[in-house]
């Protein structure tokens, strides 16, 4: 599903976000892409949605050399992959359906498709009755919900996730945690960043280790 | 399908306006200013041509007759100028017509006239010349020769001062399209300016779209269009005000020089043609100014 090929990122200033990764994600998968913050895991995702171009190397995603890719061929690339980031990325001009339904119009689902759908995802994390308020008002937890009931919304065959319980207390870590195993179990390769080894061995998937760029261990 | 796009293109674009607040506003004023001033001097070189055209068309040489002038000098005259190549029309105004053309000119103030005792105006002949004869050198020949005749009082031909004002006409033509030119590429920077800092403001958004696999034309469209809406809606105000300028113009010529500008028919308002082709430009420049914005401050 996932392939990268001696794949490195370097920075102008040489700035080495990554060195010489090669890996491979079977399609299916939940794989935890660990390690300390500033290790690379970031540029890692950001490669793998061509969100940025790797300095050497090549890198395929769902049968497709992202790094050939043509700029018209990056949007229907991009519709089959989830992503939950970081900072969430929600909108705090609009409400959590707006927010959803946002991304719905772009994925070219319609109106009358997406209300259903947005609808059962929301229920799916458990924020239904949260529909119309505002992100702002909802907790840090509640708000990783709704961004991972956004990245959902494309049915994606990958879904990425970065840092996704980064301030979580470990409670609410582990639902999260969950709840993106549910995910997987239907058939989504997840995978997920994170600087907490604690998830990562709790969870007893396989996980990649980074450090300073570098892919220096891998736990089965 | 197409609806929702039609729906999302719309709403952005209503979004945006409201957003851009007073961005917005300085931009449609921009494309406001600069086509109210290439208006008016287009709604003024049209009117002067037209005038122009038409006193060339209308009386090019009056020959003024001698109140004591007999009737054989009045014949020959008459001889002279049928068989003169230049000269295509000849009118005979009489002292009783001129009289009464004159009133008519000046109607509602005849009491002007109350005092007269005897009619003041000269007879003349009104002529009009061919075409290839309409030149000042050629006009002042034809004066002088006819200045010498019997019973020709003044010769008057209005062809240099025709060719003066003609040549003011080009000026101010080239003027008002060097102006327009100037003030339309600074409103095209104006949108630029404003629809960069729409794009900002909506960073977040934009970013969010393409991250979830928006396409290019999805995102940048409706900021295409909402730009051009900005300068459409300038020029549309532009004719506007230029429309109502126009009417307080006429109507102040109308009471102050009514001898002059008597009635509506001397004003003429810009084509329908011409007003749909500024309306056109207005949004034809202000979505090359988003697309520049759109292209340097928008990445895939």
């Amino acid at each position: 599903m996932i392939q990268m090929f001696q794949v490195s990122k370097i920075y102008p200033k040489q700035v080495e976000a990554l060195l010489d990764i090669t890996l491979h994600i079977q399609k299916g998968e939940f794989v935890f892409l660990c390690g300390p913050s500033g290790a690379g895991k970031t540029t890692l995702l950001r490669l793998l949605l061509r969100d940025d171009l790797p300095t050497a190397g090549q890198i395929l995603v769902n049968g497709r050399n992202v790094v050939r890719l043509r700029e018209n061929k990056l949007p229907p690339l991009r519709r089959t992959i989830g992503v939950i980031f970081q900072d969430f990325k929600l909108l705090m001009d609009r409400t959590v359906h707006e927010n959803l339904h946002l991304v719905a119009r772009v994925l070219g689902i319609p109106d009358m498709i997406s209300r259903r759908k947005i609808g059962r995802l929301l229920t799916e994390v458990g924020l239904l009755q949260k529909a119309h308020q505002i992100p702002y008002m909802l907790s840090g937890g509640e708000q990783q919900r709704v961004a991972i009931a956004r990245a959902l919304l494309s049915d994606p065959a990958i879904l990425l996730a970065d840092e996704p319980t980064g301030n979580l207390d470990p409670e609410l870590a582990l639902d999260i945690m969950r709840l993106l195993a549910d995910v997987n179990l239907r058939g989504t390769t997840v995978v997920v960043a994170t600087h907490n080894p604690i998830l990562v061995s709790e969870m007893g998937r396989r996980a990649l280790i980074l450090k300073h760029g570098r892919l220096v261990e891998e736990i089965a | 399908m197409l609806w929702e796009r039609f729906q999302h293109f719309l709403g952005e674009i209503f979004i945006n306006f409201r957003r851009g607040g007073w961005g917005v506003v300085a931009s449609i004023g921009a494309f406001t200013v600069a086509f109210l001033v290439t208006g008016i001097f287009l709604l003024l070189t049209l009117n002067l041509s037209h005038i122009v055209a038409r006193w060339a068309e209308d009386f090019q040489v009056v020959v003024f007759l001698h109140d004591g002038i007999t009737a054989e000098q009045l014949s020959l005259l008459r001889k002279r100028l049928d068989k003169e190549l230049a000269v295509r029309e000849v009118t005979h105004v009489s002292k009783a017509q001129a009289l009464a053309d004159f009133r008519k000119q000046i109607r509602e103030q005849e009491s002007l006239l109350e005092g007269l005792k005897n009619n003041p105006l000269p007879a003349s002949f009104r002529l009009r010349i061919h075409k290839k004869y309409q030149t000042a050198d050629a006009l002042r020949q034809l004066a002088a020769s006819l200045r010498r005749m019997e019973g020709v009082e003044d010769v008057l031909f209005g062809q240099e001062w025709i060719e003066r004002l003609t040549g003011i006409i080009h000026v101010m033509k080239i003027l008002g399209m060097v102006i327009g030119a100037v003030l339309g590429v600074t409103s095209l920077f104006i949108v630029a300016n404003t629809i960069r800092l729409a794009v900002y403001a909506r960073a977040e958004e934009i970013e969010i779209m393409r991250l979830v696999g928006a396409t290019r034309a999805y995102i940048q469209i409706p900021l295409i269009l909402e730009g051009s809406l900005q300068g459409g809606v300038g020029a549309a105000m532009a004719l506007g005000l230029l429309y109502a300028l126009y009417r307080a113009t006429l109507w102040q010529l109308g009471t102050s020089a009514p001898t002059l500008f008597s009635g509506s028919e001397m004003g003429q308002f810009l084509e329908p043609a011409y007003q749909m082709a500024m309306v056109g430009v207005g949004a034809l420049l202000g979505g090359v100014g988003s697309l520049v914005a759109v292209r340097r401050f928008l990445k895939v």
